[in-house]
């Protein structure tokens, strides 16, 4: 068996490794620069803003996503939307909320801030991939996108950290932070009340998502590509 | 004519700086005396509805929100009302209803043309829209272009990307083309209205070639290429098709209930010799399974001297070790499935890999072999009408037999490492056993608790077998012989009630009931409970013969040193009582 079947699995394995290639999501698995655990590799602050900038763009994809499956699927006709003039509980957390404010708020400041977006989804990231699959034949989807957004997440807090080690010229301000409190509402018994609990939660994480993606690339314009991006 | 209330048709922003909502009168409004339309809006965190700051930039039944009035990620809530009527509501936060501008500035420029001139190739240019702010990156922009020709129907659509440049190649320079463009916000699915259309003409810049010949259409390269990989294709797999590998890779055998080890078509026929090869996880019975030659040398050797011959082989498959270790089969295996008989269910009839128990290939093999032979090798004693129980004396004429039955401890012995270690009380008997192959003696089970166990006394010769078959209640369950085949013991439930005299191994596969039917077992017993009740002899050291509390594990043998019948009466169905022929072989 193993003489003659070890060149059809081969064969078998480049065919898989190659549609993985293929089908691998853009923006994701860029070659890293630096080795990981090198010490002296330094990347430019271009790259690492490049970087930021993918996994951000991904994350608030994939958050996109998530939230079209979950409306489609568990929020027709239950009137979700008219109900969510949703708070989200990064709301206590001043961010620039039109063009003017992003661009007269310092850069340094604003790094800060999303960085402390970035920690308050830590928490209810982790309890959304938990609890997504209580929810009645939850879609494989659904739960795959909310592991995957958790780890890219951590990711970008990562990239989000260097960042601000090389451009900040002080402290790195570990104060921004906004607890989470929602878990008892995902955990309802009432499965109207819980879906609507989910709802909120994937709508703020897609505004949330865009608002760092927006944030950064508009950071990345002014600090690497001087306003013209 | 139907009543159209007033609905507010779109909320949009272009820039995500400053929104609009537009709405439509409907017919409302003639029907009635006029009402003055207002459009109220409310931040999510105000508690008042507030009006329209400017009606009139965005043109009629419009209300534009400018710079100031505008929060980006903030939601809102708009309402069409009148005095006291609300007639439509819409809720929204600006990131959502982004709809950009088109590009401007569409141009078109030459990168070169084929060699005949027949084809060429452009690259088309725009300008992000004025009002987006891409330079400070505060909106981003993806763009899908569309192309067709003049005189066509059907756009051609290009994917959407960022940069603001795209080549377009291989247009006919003898056509022209349209060019249309437009862009939308980059996680966003819907896309903002078209641009004005490019027209592109060859001839205007001097290159439209009107007199060239059109090109042959007709695809024969392709064609040709294409059956010919078709072709390849299917002679490979024809090629391939021979190969039992690859046939079994695209089509895998479906899981029939199997036993390790042993052949399907030897359940389908329902032989005791499947049993057998269950048994014949161990190695005595390897080695008569594997060798015909053997096998029939055996029978010879049997009709010639059949209880030397028996005995011994017997003598040394119990006393060996490998017995032990390589009953994954006969051990009760606990299977959920219910199916449970000794041996691993799953036998690789056509799947030659190795299976875990049971050692694989060779032992299905031989097991298919062994499971050919007519006799159960439990009972070869049948055939000479002597003992039906292999007796485990060890004599010099067995001694081939035991040879390659000790060869096959090897391949019994790789079952063992799969299998649980056995119990260690057993390897202590085995190993007694083991010093006294020498002796001539072999267990014969004086009785078969309910419980599953079987109570060894004294080997001795034993004129089992043939009288056995006449009934169950005819035999004389003395010491002596009480030794009964699976065969004779399912004659004799033949005789109460089923059917067949014949040594048949259950044919359903390694069900509960397919091993040694412990209910005929059971049934057995019951009738012979009382005659047999006879305690191991004190004869025999008391280590050699125990009584085997057979247990679920595979390797299931576990000898009591005491060897008490016990009737009990509960049988473990699961896995079955193995015979005694094969209990006894088994035991040291």
């Amino acid at each position: 068996m193993s003489t003659k079947g070890a060149p059809l699995k081969g064969l078998l394995l480049v065919v898989l490794l190659v549609s993985h290639m293929l089908l691998t999501k853009e923006g994701v698995t860029s070659l890293p620069i630096c080795p990981s655990g090198s010490v002296s590799c330094q990347l430019s602050l271009e790259e690492l803003f490049d970087r930021a900038v993918k996994l951000s763009h991904y994350i608030h994809f994939l958050s996109s996503e998530m939230f079209n499956e979950f409306d489609e699927r568990y929020a027709q006709g239950r009137g979700f939307i008219a109900k969510a003039v949703n708070s989200c509980h990064t709301a206590s957390l001043t961010t620039p909320e039109d063009k003017e404010q992003a661009q007269q708020i310092h850069h340094e400041d604003l790094l800060n801030l999303i960085l402390g977006v970035l920690r308050s989804w830590n928490d209810p990231l982790i309890h959304l991939a938990s609890e997504v699959q209580r929810i009645k034949e939850a879609p494989e989807t659904i739960l795959s996108k909310a592991v995957e957004i958790e780890e890219q997440n951590k990711r970008l807090q990562e990239g989000m950290e260097k960042i601000v080690g090389r451009v900040h010229s002080g402290e790195v301000g570990n104060d921004i932070y906004t607890p989470w409190d929602g878990l008892p509402s995902l955990q309802l018994a009432d499965e109207d009340s819980r879906l609507f609990a989910f709802y909120n939660l994937l709508h703020c994480l897609r505004r949330d998502s865009h608002k760092i993606d927006n944030y950064l690339k508009v950071l990345k314009c002014r600090l690497i590509h001087d306003n013209n991006c | 004519d139907l009543l159209h209330w007033p609905q507010i048709s779109k909320c949009r922003s272009p820039e995500m700086e400053t929104f609009s909502c537009y709405w439509t009168a409907g017919n409302f409004y003639n029907l009635t005396a006029p009402r003055i339309i207002q459009l109220l809006y409310k931040k999510s965190n105000e508690e008042d509805w507030k009006e329209c700051p400017d009606y009139i930039t965005s043109g009629q039944n419009s209300c534009y929100f400018n710079a100031s009035y505008t929060s980006v990620w903030t939601p809102y809530c708009v309402q069409l009302a009148s005095k006291n009527e609300v007639y439509d509501k819409k809720c929204f936060s600006v990131d959502e209803i982004v709809l950009p501008d088109p590009p401007v500035h569409l141009n078109w420029t030459l990168l070169n043309t084929s060699q005949t001139g027949i084809h060429g190739d452009i690259q088309v240019r725009w300008d992000p829209p004025p009002t987006a702010d891409v330079r400070k990156g505060w909106i981003t922009l993806e763009y899908e272009l569309q192309y067709k020709e003049v005189n066509e129907t059907k756009w051609k659509e290009l994917k959407p990307r960022l940069s603001t440049m795209v080549p377009l190649y291989s247009l006919k320079t003898a056509r022209d083309y349209e060019i249309r463009i437009r862009s939308r916000q980059r996680t966003s699915e819907k896309f903002g209205e078209f641009s004005e259309i490019l027209y592109v003409s060859f001839s205007q810049i001097g290159i439209g070639c009107d007199h060239c010949t059109e090109e042959v259409e007709f695809p024969w390269f392709l064609v040709v290429v294409f059956g010919v990989c078709g072709l390849a294709v299917t002679v490979i797999s024809i090629m391939l098709s021979k190969q039992p590998r690859l046939k079994m890779l695209i089509f895998p055998p479906v899981p029939v209930p199997k036993i390790k080890g042993i052949d399907p078509d030897l359940l389908k026929k329902g032989k005791l010799d499947e049993v057998n090869s269950i048994l014949a996880c161990h190695d005595n019975y390897k080695t008569q399974l594997y060798n015909d030659d053997l096998w029939v040398e055996f029978i010879e050797l049997d009709i010639e001297d059949p209880d030397e011959k028996n005995r011994a082989s017997d003598t040394d498959r119990l006393l060996s070790e490998d017995h032990l270790k390589s009953h994954g089969c006969l051990g009760v295996k606990d299977d959920d499935s219910g199916r449970a008989s000794c041996c691993e269910p799953d036998i690789p009839e056509t799947d030659f890999s190795a299976s875990d128990t049971c050692d694989a290939t060779s032992d299905s093999d031989q097991f298919k072999k062994a499971a050919e032979k007519e006799e159960d090798l439990l009972c070869l004693d049948r055939q000479d009408n002597d003992e039906s129980l292999p007796s485990l004396a060890n004599t010099d004429p067995q001694r081939q037999h035991r040879n390659p039955q000790s060869e096959n401890s090897h391949p019994w012995a790789a079952f063992a490492d799969s299998v649980e270690s056995p119990r260690p009380s057993v390897h202590t008997q085995i190993s007694n056993q083991n010093s006294l192959t020498s002796t001539d003696f072999y267990a014969q089970v004086s009785d078969i608790t309910p419980a599953g166990r079987v109570v060894l006394s004294p080997g001795q010769k034993s004129k089992l077998g043939r009288a056995q078959h006449e009934g169950c209640t005819e035999q004389n369950f003395t010491m002596d012989n009480t030794y009964f085949c699976e065969a004779d013991v399912k004659k004799c439930i033949a005789v109460t009630s089923h059917e067949e005299n014949e040594p048949h191994v259950q044919e359903q596969s390694y069900n509960e009931d397919g091993y040694f039917t412990t209910e005929s077992l059971t049934t057995t017993v019951a009738n012979f409970g009382a005659s047999t009740a006879e305690p191991p002899s004190s004869e025999m050291p008391v280590a050699d013969y125990t009584s085997i509390h057979i247990v679920h594990s595979p390797q299931g043998l576990v000898l009591n040193a005491t060897a008490l019948p016990v009737p009990d009466k509960e049988f473990n169905v699961s896995c079955g009582y193995v015979s005694t022929d094969q209990l006894n072989k088994i035991m040291p």
